[in-house]
C-alpha cells in the first residue's frame, strides 16, 4: 500500500473519531427537568425570576450567588453558582447555565447572559425623549 | 408625505452612498474587463487591461471616498447617522473615534475591501504576466465586499447594509414623525466599554489585513488552474501566503492580548466560536504553505497544496459568516447580530466554494500529481503529514464551532460540550503533540532521500534531551498536575524548540536559508510552552476559605476565586497584603486602587505596587470591569474586580450635613464620649484625639446673626497607619441647638459634636462606626499566569522567522 493511502486512511480515522467525539461530548439544551433526570452536565435556557430575591453577599460568602430561574418550559428552580453576582444581572433578558442538579437545586458552572441593550441596540429611548419635549 | 427634517447633514450620506455604489461598480467593471483581458488571445491588444486598471483604481479611489464620507460623520457627531449614532457618543475620545469606523459590521467590510483595495495595488505593480487573471478573481472579491455595503433593495430583497443609513430610516419610532427630531437627540450610544481599549485602535486593521491577504494566493492558485500554469503559482504564492499568515497570526493574538488586558473572564483564549472562526483559516493556511513549499522542492502534494490554499479563502469566508450572520446566537458573546445579510454571506461562501471545486474537477485529469510514492525518509513526506493534521486541527474546530450552524441546517438541538474548555483544549493538545513533533525531526530530514542511521541518531539524541528537560519544567512549573496529554505536549514543543534551535545554529555557520524556518518554528514552540503553563498552572492568588462550603462544584467554577476586602483594611491574600485605599474617578472609568504589599519570611518588606482595575459604568452596557494586571518577567498578576456595593449618590455627604436619623441606620448603635482637650477616644479600627475647639466654625450655606454661635470640634483620627482630620460643628442658632456630623468615609466613621459641658470644660463627642458591610469594599479576584511572556515572546520571534522567510522567498522570486 502507498504511503500516501495510509496516511489518508489514517486522516479519515481521525476525522471519524472527531465526529464520534462530537456525539459523545456534545452536550443538549434542556430543561430543569431534563436536568434532575440526568446525571452530569447540561445547559438549561431560561429567564430569571426578577420578584425573587437574588442572593449575594460579600461579606458572608464572596463566591455564592444564588436566584431563581424559570426555563422555558415555566419550570422554575433555585440556581446556586460559585462566583460573584454577574454586572447587571438583574436586567438580563435570557440566561444560559451550565450545570447540573444537586439537591433540587441547580448548581451551575457557567453563567451566560443577554441583556436587552447588547442585543436589541436600535431602541431609542423614547420616554427619555418624550421627557425633554414637554420642557419646550 | 415628504417632512422636510430640520439640522441634517445630508450631504457626506448621499456623497458616501454613490462612493459606495461606485465601489460596486467600478469592482464589476474591473473583473468583467480583467477576464476578457485574460481570455483575449490577442497579446498586442492591451485596452482591456487599460480599462480593468482604471476600474480597479475607481474602486480604490471611491473605497477611500467611503472611508473620508463615513469619518466624516463619525468626527462631526452628525447623529442622523444611524453608524454614528449606534457606535460613538461625544466623549468619545478621537483615538477611540479612529476605532469607533469600524465598531460596525459595515466599517469591518470597509476596512476589508480597503485592504483588499491596497493589496490589489501592489499586484497590478508586481504581478507582471500574472496580473490579469490574479486580478479577475481580487476584482471579483471586491465586487462582494462592495455588494454587502450596498444597502439597495434590488428585486425584492436588500443587498448589504450601508453605512450611510440614517437613524430615521434604520429605526421606526413615533419621534420621527417631528421634523425637528435631531434637537432631541443630544448623543450616540457611544462605544462598547470594551471596545475601548488601545488594542481595538490596531487589533482589527491587523486582522482585517490578515484575511484580506488570504485572497492573494488564492488567486495565485485559481490562476493556476485557469491557465494551467500549474507549477509557476507557487513561487509567488509562497511570499503572500507567508505573508497572509504572519499578519492573521499577529491579529489573532492581538485580539487574545486585548482579551487578556481588557476582558474579565481572566486569560488569553477562551475558545469562543469567534476566536476559533479566526483561526480556521491561520491552520489551513500554515498547512497550505508547507505543502507549497513541498512542491516546490519535490513536485510532491500538488493536490494538497491547492486544495488547502483554495480552501483557505473560503474558511476566511465561512469565519466572517459566522462572526457576522446571527447564526451563532447563544453560544458566542462577540458575534454580531444578523443585519439581514444571512443569505447574501451564504451565498458568498457557496459563490467562491464552488469556483474552487468546479476549477479542480474541471483541470483534474491535468494536474500535476506524482504517481510515484514519497520516500518515507524525506522531508517532504513528513511535511505533508503536518499539513494534514493542521488541516485535520481546523477539521475538530469547524464541527464543534459549528454546531449552531448545525442545528439550522438539521433542526436538532445540540450545545457545545458542557466542559467547552476542557474539551477543546485536550484534543486540540493532542495536535499540537503530532504538530510539534514534525517541526522537530522533519528539519533533520532532507528532501528526496536522506541518511536513516544518521537520522535516527541526531534524532534520538535531541529526543532524550527534550524528555529531560521536559521533565525539569514539568517539575518546575507544577505541570504534572494536568492532563498527560499536555505533559507530552510540552516534552514535543521543547523538543521543536531545541532542533530549531540546532537549525538556526547552523543557519549562522552559512546555511542561512533554513534561518527563517527555523525562527519561525521557536517561537511556535515557544507559544506553545507560554500558553500551556500560563493557561495550565494559572494560580488563583485571592482564594477565599472564607464562607459557606457549598458542596461538590465542578472543579473549574470551585476555584473561590472571589475575595472581599474593605477599605483601608489590610487583608493577607496569598504572598500578599493587600489595602483597597479608595477610588478615583476618570469618566467613564471608575479606578479601584488597590495596594498590594509583599513581605519575606523576616516581615520585611520586599515590594509594594498599585494595581488599578477599573470599572466603566455604561448607561448601555451596565457596569464593564477591566483588569489590571503587574507584570514581571516571568509571570503576571492579574487583578480584576468581580463586585461592588451598590454605587451610592456621595454629593452632600461630606459637607455640611444635618443629622439625619435615616443616616443613622446605616452605623451600629452610637456611643458618646465625654472628652476634654487632649483626650483620647478609641474606637474599633483606631484612635482619635481631641484637639481643641474652633470658636469660628462655619457650616457651608448656614449664615449666622446676632447670638448664633458656631463651634468646632477638632478631632485627629488615626487609623490604620492614617491621619485624618474632622470637625464636627455644634451650632446654636435662635435659641436652638443644631449639630453638624463630620464623617470620615475611609474608615466608615460618622463623628457628633453633641453636647458642651462648661461646667466640666468638657464636650461629648457621638461616635457612630459602620458594621463591618456597609463599609467600603470590593470584592476582587486575582490571578498569577506563570511565564505568560513566553507566549508573547514566540509570537514576536514567529513574526521574525516569517519575515526572514519573506525575505528569502522574495529573493528567489527575483531571480527566477
Amino acid at each position: 500500500m502507498k504511503k500516501s493511502s495510509i496516511l489518508g486512511l489514517v486522516s479519515i480515522a481521525v476525522a471519524i473519531a472527531v465526529i464520534i467525539s462530537f456525539y459523545g461530548s456534545a452536550s443538549t439544551y434542556g430543561s430543569f427537568k431534563d436536568a434532575k433526570s440526568t446525571n452530569g452536565q447540561l445547559h438549561v435556557i431560561g429567564y430569571l425570576d426578577k420578584e425573587k430575591e437574588l442572593y449575594y453577599d460579600a461579606s458572608k460568602d464572596a463566591n455564592y450567588f444564588s436566584f431563581f430561574m424559570k426555563d422555558k418550559k415555566g419550570e422554575e428552580c433555585k440556581v446556586v453558582f460559585a462566583g460573584t453576582k454577574p454586572q447587571d444581572f438583574e436586567r438580563s433578558e435570557q440566561i444560559v447555565l451550565v450545570g447540573e442538579m444537586k439537591n433540587n437545586e441547580f448548581h451551575a458552572s457557567h453563567i451566560q447572559m443577554k441583556c436587552p441593550s447588547k442585543y436589541v441596540q436600535d431602541k431609542v429611548d423614547v420616554t427619555e425623549v418624550s421627557a425633554k419635549k414637554a420642557e419646550l | 408625505m415628504n417632512t422636510v427634517f430640520k439640522g441634517e447633514h445630508l450631504l457626506p450620506g448621499h456623497l458616501g452612498q454613490i462612493f459606495v455604489i461606485l465601489a460596486f461598480g467600478a469592482a464589476l467593471l474591473s473583473t468583467i474587463s480583467y477576464y476578457f483581458a485574460t481570455t483575449n488571445t490577442n497579446k498586442l491588444d492591451r485596452s482591456w487591461l487599460k480599462l480593468a486598471r482604471i476600474a480597479f483604481y475607481l474602486n480604490s479611489l471611491s473605497i477611500l471616498g467611503i472611508g473620508s464620507c463615513l469619518f466624516y460623520v463619525i468626527y462631526n457627531h452628525y447623529f442622523e447617522y444611524h453608524y454614528a449614532w449606534s457606535y460613538t457618543s461625544r466623549d468619545l475620545p478621537v483615538y477611540y473615534i479612529v476605532s469607533g469606523f469600524w465598531n460596525g459590521q459595515e466599517g469591518g467590510f470597509l476596512l476589508w475591501t480597503f485592504w483588499q483595495a491596497v493589496l490589489g495595488n501592489i499586484l497590478i505593480v508586481r504581478a507582471k504576466s500574472w496580473e490579469q487573471p490574479v486580478m479577475t478573481v481580487v476584482s471579483l472579491a471586491q465586487v462582494w465586499l462592495a455588494s454587502m455595503m450596498l444597502g439597495i433593495e434590488f428585486l425584492g430583497v436588500r443587498l448589504g447594509s450601508s453605512p450611510f443609513l440614517l437613524l430615521r430610516n434604520a429605526i421606526e419610532a413615533p419621534i420621527f414623525s417631528n421634523p425637528d427630531y435631531l434637537s432631541f437627540i443630544k448623543d450616540g450610544q457611544g462605544m462598547n466599554p470594551l471596545l475601548q481599549n488601545y488594542w481595538m485602535v490596531i487589533h482589527p486593521p491587523t486582522l482585517f489585513l490578515g484575511l484580506a491577504s488570504v485572497v492573494v494566493p488564492f488567486s495565485y492558485a485559481v490562476a493556476g488552474l485557469w491557465q494551467k500554469r500549474y507549477k509557476e503559482w507557487v513561487t509567488p504564492a509562497i511570499s503572500y501566503a507567508l505573508f497572509a499568515s504572519m499578519i492573521l497570526g499577529i491579529g489573532v493574538i492581538m485580539g487574545s492580548l486585548w482579551a487578556y488586558e481588557s476582558l474579565n473572564f481572566g486569560g488569553f483564549w477562551a475558545w469562543d466560536p469567534v476566536e476559533n472562526a479566526s483561526i480556521f483559516p491561520w491552520l489551513t493556511l500554515v498547512g497550505g504553505l508547507h505543502v507549497l513549499i513541498v512542491f516546490k522542492n519535490t513536485g510532491h502534494s500538488y493536490f494538497t497544496a491547492t486544495f488547502l490554499i483554495l480552501f483557505s479563502f473560503v474558511m476566511v469566508l465561512y469565519s466572517s459568516f459566522l462572526a457576522r450572520s446571527g447564526v451563532l446566537g447563544d453560544t458566542s458573546v462577540h458575534a454580531f447580530t444578523d443585519l439581514g445579510m444571512f443569505w447574501q454571506l451564504v451565498t458568498f461562501i457557496l459563490a467562491f466554494l464552488a469556483l474552487s471545486v468546479f476549477l479542480l474537477i474541471w483541470r483534474w485529469k491535468e494536474l500535476p500529481i506524482t504517481k510515484k510514492d514519497e520516500e518515507t525518509y524525506s522531508r517532504e513526506f513528513w511535511m505533508f503529514v503536518g499539513a494534514v493534521f493542521l488541516g485535520l486541527s481546523c477539521f475538530h474546530l469547524v464541527v464543534f464551532t459549528s454546531i449552531p450552524v448545525w442545528n439550522r441546517m438539521f433542526g436538532t438541538n445540540w450545545a457545545p460540550p458542557a466542559d467547552l474548555v476542557g474539551h477543546y483544549n485536550i484534543v486540540q493538545a493532542a495536535f499540537a503533540v503530532v504538530i510539534a513533533l514534525l517541526t522537530g525531526f522533519t528539519q533533520f530530514l532532507k528532501y528526496k532521500k536522506t541518511d536513516i542511521g544518521r537520522f535516527f541518531i541526531t534524532t534520538g539524541v535531541y529526543f532524550v534531551f527534550a524528555l529531560v528537560i521536559a521533565a525539569l519544567v514539568v517539575y518546575a512549573t507544577g505541570l504534572y498536575k494536568l492532563h498527560f496529554v499536555f505533559l507530552v505536549v510540552m516534552m514535543a514543543s521543547i523538543y521543536s524548540i531545541m532542533v530549531n534551535g540546532k537549525i538556526l545554529a547552523d543557519a549562522f555557520k552559512g546555511k542561512v536559508k533554513l534561518a527563517g524556518s527555523a525562527v519561525a518554528h521557536i517561537g511556535f514552540g515557544l507559544m506553545l510552552v507560554g500558553a500551556l503553563i500560563a493557561a495550565g498552572t494559572r494560580k488563583v492568588v485571592s482564594k477565599n476559605d472564607k464562607g459557606i462550603d457549598i458542596t461538590d462544584f465542578s472543579k473549574a467554577a470551585n476555584e473561590r476565586e472571589n475575595i472581599q476586602i474593605f477599605k483601608n483594611e489590610p487583608m493577607k491574600m496569598g504572598d500578599y497584603v493587600v489595602t483597597y485605599l479608595g477610588d478615583s474617578v476618570s469618566q467613564p472609568n471608575h479606578y479601584y486602587k488597590v495596594n498590594y504589599k509583599r513581605y519575606d519570611n523576616a516581615g520585611k518588606l520586599v515590594e509594594e505596587f498599585l494595581l488599578k482595575p477599573n470599572v466603566q459604568i455604561n448607561p448601555q452596557m451596565g457596569l464593564t470591569p477591566s483588569p489590571d494586571t503587574k507584570h514581571y518577567l516571568f509571570h503576571d498578576l492579574y487583578t480584576h474586580i468581580t463586585a461592588l456595593p451598590a454605587l451610592k449618590k456621595q454629593a452632600d455627604a461630606q459637607e455640611g450635613e444635618m443629622h439625619g436619623e435615616e443616616d443613622d441606620k446605616n452605623y451600629e448603635a452610637p456611643i458618646a464620649h465625654e472628652v476634654a482637650v487632649g483626650d483620647t477616644i478609641r474606637f474599633r479600627e483606631g484612635y482619635m484625639v481631641y484637639k481643641g475647639l474652633n470658636k469660628q466654625a462655619t457650616v457651608q450655606n448656614i449664615p449666622l446673626s446676632g447670638n448664633d454661635v458656631a463651634i468646632g470640634a477638632q478631632l485627629e483620627v488615626v487609623s490604620n497607619g492614617k491621619t485624618y482630620q474632622a470637625e464636627p460643628v455644634y451650632m446654636i442658632k435662635k435659641n436652638s441647638a443644631f449639630d453638624f456630623a463630620r464623617k470620615v468615609e475611609d474608615i466608615g466613621l460618622k463623628l457628633r459634636f453633641t453636647k458642651i459641658l462648661p461646667d466640666r470644660n468638657k464636650i461629648e463627642i457621638t461616635v457612630y462606626q459602620q458594621p463591618e458591610n456597609k463599609k467600603p469594599w470590593i470584592v476582587m479576584s486575582a490571578l498569577e499566569f506563570p511565564y505568560i511572556n513566553f507566549l508573547w515572546a514566540g509570537t514576536i520571534i514567529m513574526v521574525i522567522g516569517f519575515l526572514l522567510s519573506i525575505f528569502r522567498r522574495n529573493k528567489e522570486l527575483k531571480t527566477v
